[in-house]
């Protein structure tokens, strides 16, 4: 007795021929792109470039001539007042001093024209903070301040963002155990933010067009895809680039670092072309001054109760510098982003507003 | 309960243990589950434990569990082997159905060869060797799963997601299937293993064997079966056939093992052969199969080893306990073999070590890999530590916790942090600085030391283009450095590293 199959091998050799013919004719078909670069650099780029730093001239509550270590200057050149007045225009770079790091976030965007500036309703947010490894406590100063990050995503939820992801891709350790570790996984999410796992399948080679060095390189889709990035870097010490600021913190979105490290300098630059932040805010509550960027040690973690914000990336990491007793020739790749065009390092010549949170 | 319930629970019970074995495969993965909990199949599991006290010649309290299991097969024969054990459950599962006919034509004296490789390898235990530990049945399983079946699994999915992403459609759904899994079900690295072609062939070989008698290796190979059966031959409670049995040998075609003797002169069921599994008594027509109660031993089968035999295994294990002993890799400091962190004494952690691949499934880097003959034959399927593949996390303390032996320690992070594992040293003729002025200090960078065992150095080098340029050339501090080996991970030099990690 011969049963009938219910389906004939015929038929499910049909089938399935039909539908593999159909997934490869979706995949061939011109598939639009949107994290191709061509966009970013012309379209996109001119609306979230940094504002011309030469429009912008020092107003007089601060004056550029004291872009000079911040702690230095604790009270004279800035007001009491956690908000800036209104009648000021928007600074180009807000420095916020004071011992809560949710307040002086909170201070330091407002200062730069408040998030709803970045933040339009239903953004799809990303948030690139520096979560290297999953060895020490947020008191070690290796990773980004978890107090910094959660009121960045507060912030953004705010101002009626649908979506905030917090994302970074460890060299030490598991993403899982360094947002653990970091205390920021328990920070985003008690805010209603998403710690997110970037996916190895997911990344894809896009071209950059402005690379000087690099001209190709294979990254995280998202990150250029999102209505907003904003790039949380802590400042930290580093054996080859002196400092990890702004621009070496992008690092985390590509896959192969190896490439990277050919010519730091000059990459970081090329890939910050690419990825272009529309908001870096650095953030100095803690800076680690030597042995990083792994760090370890206590003693070499220095309290500075400091967070500098801005659209321009590289002027954010030139300020930063001045916190190590350097300035922005020191470093490498800020050198490099300024002369790419990317942003200025010349601090005289911006609207700097310090603000001092007691 | 009637005799078809407690058939049914007896394939819920492999079903339930099956799949706790499995879910605890991917919890431990995750670090999600209790370090007590992760090993918990290896701690009931008398033959390695018995094993891994013999040859460390003391009492692993973490293994005391496996008394259990003698007690219950004391008790009742081999219920580990019928409702338990995973790999028993699977070779139930997979059932040929010409095996029963190639079955009968296996003379049953293949049984014995359980019981020589249970002798063999204890007699290599009591000579300090755990290499034939390498055949306990949850070990394969595991080592199996860990190394080859799993890797494989996530390989499949990241091919099919990296094709799928391709399609812009198809985005939406892939990314709320990457949230749900990703870093919970599936890696974030795509994992990889030395060995894992020998390992998934052993593995797959037992399964195969099922074409020729189901269950072929638990009736003729295992030796944990083999422990369990010789305890069932004075099991209290026993299969008996009673006197109503009119020989129809129901029983026999039925019975999963073949445990049951159709030998019409002496018709029996051999208590060290039954599984437990209770088919022979719902098909006995007359319904006098019966648990019966029994002080006296069951009488001796054909296939028991002999005395002669019996010495024949004992001596195959000393002797090879001293062939492997002769082996030069022993004898000799190798600069490959770096231990997981915390084992000091190699041949204390040979003695120790279960063969059991916990360690390699849970570490978060894939640093640890089975070895093949690094350490000797002897030290077959045993941890190593493969800088290149993964660095020793500075920050996780996971093998040791799930260590059912201990042969690696548990350790605090603090412990951890301080346990020199190997020592880094540079190759000056291939380091980029070094030999050719080219600008890279990632092996500082990584360094994850809080005081850097890595120092850098200026200088001026001439580079490509023959401009005179300043370097910083590394140099490694070997007070300080622990050998957790990131540094030879991330090494930017294609192949092999400049810096590499050595056995310390």
């Amino acid at each position: 007795m011969k049963r009938r199959p219910p389906l004939s091998r015929r038929t499910f050799l049909k089938l399935t021929v039909t539908v593999a013919a159909g997934a490869a004719l979706a995949g061939c078909s011109p598939q639009e792109s949107p994290s191709l670069p061509s966009d970013t650099a012309t379209g996109e780029a001119t609306s979230s470039a940094p504002p011309s730093p030469t429009t912008r001239i020092v107003p007089s509550d601060t004056s550029a001539s004291e872009a000079t270590p911040a702690q230095t200057n604790p009270t004279e050149t800035v007001s009491p007042n956690p908000e800036p007045s209104p009648t000021t225009s928007p600074a180009y770079l807000a420095v916020a001093h004071g011992p809560d790091p949710a307040a002086i976030t909170r201070a330091a965007i407002e200062a730069l024209g408040g998030m709803a500036s970045f933040v339009s309703l239903g953004y799809d947010v990303i948030i690139k903070p520096n979560i290297c490894t999953d060895y020490h406590p947020p008191e070690y100063a290796t990773t980004t301040n978890p107090s910094v990050v959660g009121t960045l995503v507060s912030l953004c939820l705010e101002a009626g963002a649908k979506r905030v992801r917090v994302m970074d891709y460890p060299f030490g350790g598991t993403p899982q155990s360094a947002y653990a570790i970091s205390g920021i996984a328990e920070a985003v999410e008690a805010v209603g933010g998403e710690m997110h796992i970037m996916s190895r399948p997911k990344y894809t080679r896009v071209d950059i067009p402005q690379g000087k060095d690099l001209t190709r390189v294979e990254i995280y889709p998202d990150i250029l895809e999102a209505d907003l990035l904003i790039n949380v870097p802590i400042a930290k010490h580093h054996g080859s680039t002196r400092l990890t600021l702004g621009g070496k913190n992008l690092m985390g979105v590509i896959l192969d670092r190896n490439q990277m490290h050919m010519n730091l300098t000059q990459r970081i630059a090329d890939l910050t072309s690419l990825v272009r932040p529309a908001l870096t805010v650095i953030d100095a509550v803690r800076i680690l001054t030597n042995h990083g960027p792994t760090g370890g040690n206590l003693e070499d973690v220095q309290q500075m109760d400091t967070i500098i914000a801005s659209r321009d990336i590289v002027a954010a990491d030139a300020y930063a510098t001045t916190l190590f007793g350097l300035t922005a020739a020191d470093i490498g790749y800020i050198q490099a982003s300024a002369e790419l065009g990317l942003g200025t390092m010349d601090l005289t010549s911006i609207n700097i507003q310090e603000l001092n949170l007691g | 309960m009637s005799l078809t319930s407690w058939r049914r629970v007896r394939q819920a019970a492999q079903i339930l243990f099956f799949t706790l074995y499995i879910v605890l495969i991917f919890a431990v993965v995750q670090k999600r589950v209790a370090p007590a909990l992760a090993d918990i199949f290896f701690r009931f599991d008398p033959f390695s434990a018995l094993g891994a006290m013999l040859a460390s010649r003391q009492w692993i309290p973490k293994l005391g569990l496996a008394l259990v299991t003698v007690g219950v097969t004391l008790l009742i024969g081999r219920v580990w082997c019928g409702w338990i054990c995973p790999l028993g459950s699977l070779l139930e599962w997979v059932s040929f159905h010409k095996a029963r006919k190639r079955a009968a034509s296996l003379s049953p004296k293949w049984r014995l060869v359980k019981y020589f490789l249970l002798v063999t390898s204890l007699a290599l235990a009591l000579f300090g060797g755990l290499t034939l530990l390498v055949l306990d049945p949850i070990a394969i399983f595991t080592r199996t799963l860990t190394t080859a079946i799993l890797p494989a699994i996530f390989y499949a999915v990241n091919s099919i997601e990296t094709v799928a992403y391709k399609v812009s459609f198809l985005t939406p759904a892939l990314d709320g299937f990457e949230g749900l899994v990703r870093g919970t079900l599936l890696p974030v690295e795509q994992p990889a293993f030395a060995q894992s072609l020998a390992i998934a062939a052993l593995f797959f070989g037992l399964i195969a064997l099922n074409l020729l008698a189901h269950r072929f290796w638990c009736r003729y190979l295992c030796p944990l079966g083999a422990l369990l059966g010789l305890l069932s031959k004075v099991s209290l409670f026993r299969p008996l056939i009673g006197s109503a049995c009119t020989h129809c040998t129901r029983c026999a075609i039925v019975c999963q093992p073949g445990a049951v003797d159709a030998n019409p002169e002496d018709f029996h069921i051999m208590p060290s052969e039954c599984t437990v599994c209770l088919d022979c008594m719902a098909n006995c027509k007359p319904d006098d199969i019966r648990f019966r109660f029994r002080l006296k031993p069951a009488h001796p089968e054909g296939f028991d080893l002999s005395r002669r035999q019996a010495l024949g295994a004992l001596a195959s294990g000393a002797a090879g306990a001293l062939l492997l002993g002769t082996d030069l890799r022993l004898r000799q400091d190798n600069s490959w073999r770096i231990r997981p962190p915390g084992v000091v004494d190699e041949s204390a952690f040979l003695s120790t070590c279960l063969r059991c691949s916990q360690c390699m499934k849970i570490c978060p880097t894939t640093a640890l890999h089975p070895a093949w003959t690094e350490a000797g034959l002897a030290g077959l399927w045993t941890p190593l530590v493969v800088p290149r593949v993964g660095y020793c996390d500075y920050g996780c303390t996971a093998c040791g916790q799930v260590c059912p032996s201990g042969a690696i320690p548990l350790l605090t992070l603090e412990e951890k942090r301080q346990a020199v594992i190997g020592k880094a040293s540079i190759d000056q003729n291939r380091c980029l600085p070094w030999a050719s002025g080219v600008p890279c200090i990632v092996c500082e960078e990584m360094c994850p030391t809080p005081q850097k065992s890595i120092r850098l150095e200026e200088a001026e080098v001439m580079d490509s283009s023959s401009r005179v340029i300043t370097v910083q050339r590394p140099s490694v501090l070997r007070d300080l450095c622990i050998g957790c080996g990131i540094c030879e991970h991330y090494c930017p030099l294609e192949g092999t590293a400049a810096i590499r990690v050595y056995d310390a």
